[in-house]
């Protein structure tokens, strides 16, 4: 139901004129204006945007599928001049795809909208990405502009933790400690988000001392497929804590409010790494650009922060539920194109047994 | 040296054709550093495992069926030969994630009916799933080539005192050899390259690596890996060419009648194939959509997949019937036929992507339809070939001889002699290529013209979306679309029947 709500509302955003009077529509959405970022402007409504007209073809890299899609739907409904083309893979997938096209001479992508900044690195690097204009990456803040992409929304690394035995302060703050910490813990090895992880732990510790944390871990981890089955593992009680993105906790417990887990985090380290989803323009052009801003608005990003539980990233816009602030925690600086470099990575989880 | 068979320069367009992905395969591919470590060996062994249990499996169920559903005058015949053919049409990775959400602690059967089920899972899980969606290959291979068996020679060995049961094992079975392992080949192709189904039930094999790799942006490494599946590929190859076939005279099929009892107490022998396959997952899939509701679904995507999937079908055969003939005519003929096969172990999205740098070459083309349907015909080629080669090998060559030297020339021999007799192969081949480009999904999402959805896709993105009451709607609608297509292909096959031998069968 609201994400129905969702689409009608953007698309008659215009027409329903001030913001606050729209059915389902956030009231929390500019809460966090507060004076300490006063240097930054607010994001922009849908309706200060140009409307999109012409033909524009979208390379959707999935994952968190469902939720891009009502997205797009509202953009669609909102502009009819539009004539959106959608092209939709797996994130990889269409990443090589870009690169194929780019030696080929072919430009059939106008613009890449992937879940995982690793993906956005590997067309970066071919060259293939266009530069933004400053008033569109200065909507972000300061730590994620980018010359070439735009992240859209993060993702903050997090140990979550059985509440009925444990509490936050009985985690480590140093997540290289967290295997000597004697916690029973669960991880999802084969994950993207964590092999990101591990290339962040690996840029900012060093090979060695990585290698030795994978195979201290390995000793007494105990592996899931994915990490919402991490997190779903430690509710339950077979570990005492895991390994995973923030956001699936609070979808959980957004299910299920009692549930008997909560988040704790590192501090300045790759174990509360914040990582994005991003989007880059392959082809020049106004079209590309200003379809971009789009999902830079206040509108757009607060339903992902609401629905999908993600961390929006430009200034104005209330992050989701049960996350502490951003400005509480403290990630480690990296340029995130960097994670795309996954290869020595994997040879170190090989290495370590663990992949 | 002697002329070419005529067959051979076709049959060499065609190879070289299917050899193109390949190539580029190589040229992805970085150079190899360390190609047998120790977890490599166990992931070796697994797949080989998966693939010698799932082939074995595969002949287990096909042979009998394919006995059954060829001779057997069974009520509504023609039905459970399309139920039993049907679970092709279902991708392999629906069942292996229905039957993993029914089976089990907690799954739906205990859910609805409360019954405690053994869960499927691991190494038998995969085995138990790949063997349900491929065992197919085999019943319809081998069904084509018992059609093909002239029953006079049963009826001798009947005449000189051989029990039936003896006769079929002895007398009808090393006939159909060839058949059989080619049908095995296809099943084993197929579960070499899946990688969804081992994903699901937890089993680690050489996909799952490749996808590993190409996930995190190691394409080389990908491609390299798949060249290395490539060599077990050839090796599965070069064993089913060692199975020599027997040239078969044209004649009347055995027909069989069962007693009154003995026809529901067969049907009851397959049910539970029927039952797992087919009636489970859309079950499965009946119950999601009541639970979640649809919505969103365009009759469009059907039309769509059946195009694209038609087109494949017609094509492929077109393509493979010079390499069959080819694969008679002399060794080399055989060698380009065995080169056809390549592309049908490669995993779906490595070969997508080969593709993808392949349709590059010629922009116009690139992301229409036209390549789409080159894609899935490089893709599953072999199944064409594979059908009609066992049709063609059954072909009593002295029949070509003889009208030769009644004075036809080769091009009417081919229409009027050869074509007419292989048509059950080429009914079957078009089936097979019909149903796998169905449910194709990693080289349709890359290859596409852009927003072109068919059913495999819209399931896909309502899969991953986690809608899965909308994931039930192209789910039913994919097997019932390749249950029609399967039944109007059987259908045609029988007036190929009436037209082989219409003058003593009226």
């Amino acid at each position: 139901m609201r994400r129905r709500h969702f689409i009608g509302a953007l698309a008659t955003a215009g027409a329903a004129g001030a913001l606050g009077g729209i059915p389902g529509w956030p009231v929390h959405a500019s809460e966090t204006g507060g004076a300490a970022k006063a240097t930054l402007a607010d994001a922009p409504s849908v309706e200060s945007l140009p409307s999109l007209e012409g033909k524009l073809t979208l390379y959707l890299g999935t994952g968190e599928g469902g939720l891009y899609e009502n997205v797009l739907k509202a953009i669609e409904k909102r502009n009819p001049g539009l004539e959106l083309g959608i092209r939709r893979g797996p994130t990889a997938a269409l990443a090589n795809a870009i690169v194929a096209e780019g030696q080929a001479g072919v430009r059939r992508a106008d613009v890449f909208w992937a879940v995982d900044s690793g993906a956005i690195g590997l067309v970066n690097e071919a060259g293939l990405a266009q530069p933004l204009p400053g008033d569109l990456t200065g909507l972000l803040d300061p730590v994620f502009r980018y010359e070439r992409w735009a992240p859209i929304t993060g993702r903050v690394r997090s140990v979550p933790f059985h509440t009925g035995r444990f509490s936050a302060k009985d985690v480590p703050t140093d997540i290289m400690a967290l295997p000597e910490s004697g916690l029973r813990l669960g991880w999802a090895p084969a994950y993207a988000a964590f092999q990101s992880f591990v290339t962040a732990m690996r840029l900012l510790e060093g090979e060695e001392r990585t290698a030795a944390w994978l195979q201290a871990m390995a000793r007494n981890a105990r592996g899931y497929a994915g990490e919402l089955g991490v997190v779903m593992g430690v509710e339950r009680g077979e570990v005492d804590a895991g390994l995973a993105n923030h956001y699936y906790t609070l979808r959980l417990k957004a299910g299920k409010p009692d549930a008997a887990v909560d988040m704790a985090f590192t501090r300045g380290d790759a174990g509360c790494l914040v990582n994005a989803s991003g989007v880059l323009a392959v082809n020049e052009g106004e079209l590309a650009v200003n379809f971009i801003r789009y999902l830079l608005t206040r509108e757009v990003q607060s339903y992902l922060a609401r629905e999908a539980a993600e961390i929006p990233l430009v200034h104005g816009v209330a992050p989701p539920d049960g996350l502490p602030p951003l400005s509480s925690l403290s990630p480690p600086e990296l340029d995130l194109t960097r994670l795309a470099d996954l290869r020595p990575t994997l040879d170190l989880m090989r290495d370590a047994g663990v992949l | 040296m002697n002329r070419w068979p005529g067959s051979y320069v076709p049959a060499l367009v065609v190879a070289v054709l299917a050899v193109l992905p390949v190539v580029v395969l190589f040229g992805l591919a970085e150079s190899p550093e360390s190609l047998l470590e120790a977890r490599n060996l166990r992931l070796l062994l697994n797949t080989l495992l998966l693939t010698g249990l799932t082939a074995l499996g595969a002949i287990a169920i096909g042979v009998p069926l394919a006995l059954l559903t060829a001779f057997v005058r069974l009520p509504w015949n023609r039905l459970w030969l399309v139920l039993l053919a049907a679970p092709l049409a279902m991708p392999s990775y629906l069942g292996a994630f229905t039957l993993h959400a029914a089976f089990g602690m907690g799954g739906e059967l205990e859910n609805v009916l409360g019954l405690q089920t053994p869960s499927v899972f691991g190494l038998w899980g995969a085995t138990l799933v790949m063997t349900l969606y491929t065992y197919p290959f085999v019943l319809l291979t081998t069904r084509a080539a018992l059609l093909g068996q002239d029953a006079s020679l049963v009826a001798a060995a009947r005449t000189l005192g051989m029990p039936l049961a003896a006769c079929l094992w002895r007398v009808v079975l090393p006939r159909a050899a060839t058949a059989v392992a080619a049908g095995a080949l296809l099943s084993a192709l197929y579960t070499l390259s899946d990688f969804g189904t081992p994903a699901i039930m937890g089993v680690d094999t050489f996909t799952r690596m490749i996808y590993v790799e190409y996930n995190a942006f190691g394409l080389g490494r990908a491609a390299l890996l798949s060249l290395q599946l490539l060599a077990i590929v050839g090796l599965v190859l070069f064993l089913e060419s060692r199975v020599a076939a027997t040239p078969e005279r044209p004649g009347r099929a055995l027909v069989l009648w069962p007693r009154a009892w003995q026809a529901p107490a067969l049907l009851l022998a397959i049910s539970p194939v029927i039952l797992l396959a087919l009636v489970l997952p859309l079950a499965v899939f009946f119950l999601w959509l009541v639970r979640d509701g649809a919505g969103g679904f365009e009759p469009a995507f059907a039309w769509n997949s059946a195009l694209a999937s038609g087109l494949a079908a017609l094509a492929a055969v077109v393509l493979a019937l010079p390499v069959a003939l080819a694969a008679r005519a002399g060794r080399f003929g055989r060698l380009m036929e065995r080169v056809t096969f390549l592309g049908f172990g490669v995993p779906g999205i490595v070969m997508g992507t080969a593709l993808v740098y392949l349709g590059l070459q010629l922009p116009p083309l690139y992301q229409t339809l036209a390549l789409l349907v080159l894609a899935y015909v490089l893709r599953f080629l072999p199944l064409a070939v594979g059908s009609i080669r066992s049709s063609v090998e059954s072909l009593d060559s002295g029949l070509a001889r003889a009208a030769r030297v009644l004075g036809a020339g080769p091009r009417e021999v081919f229409f009027r002699v050869t074509l007419p007799l292989t048509r059950r192969g080429v009914i079957a081949g078009a089936a097979l290529v019909f149903l796998e480009a169905m449910r194709e999904l990693p080289a349709t999402l890359l290859l596409a013209p852009t927003g072109f959805e068919t059913l495999a896709t819209y399931l896909w993105r309502m899969y991953e979306a986690g809608y899965f009451g909308r994931a039930a709607v192209p789910g039913l609608l994919l097997v019932l679309l390749s249950g029609l297509g399967l039944a109007v292909m059987l259908g045609g096959e029988r007036r190929a029947e009436f037209g082989l031998s219409g003058d003593n069968r009226s």
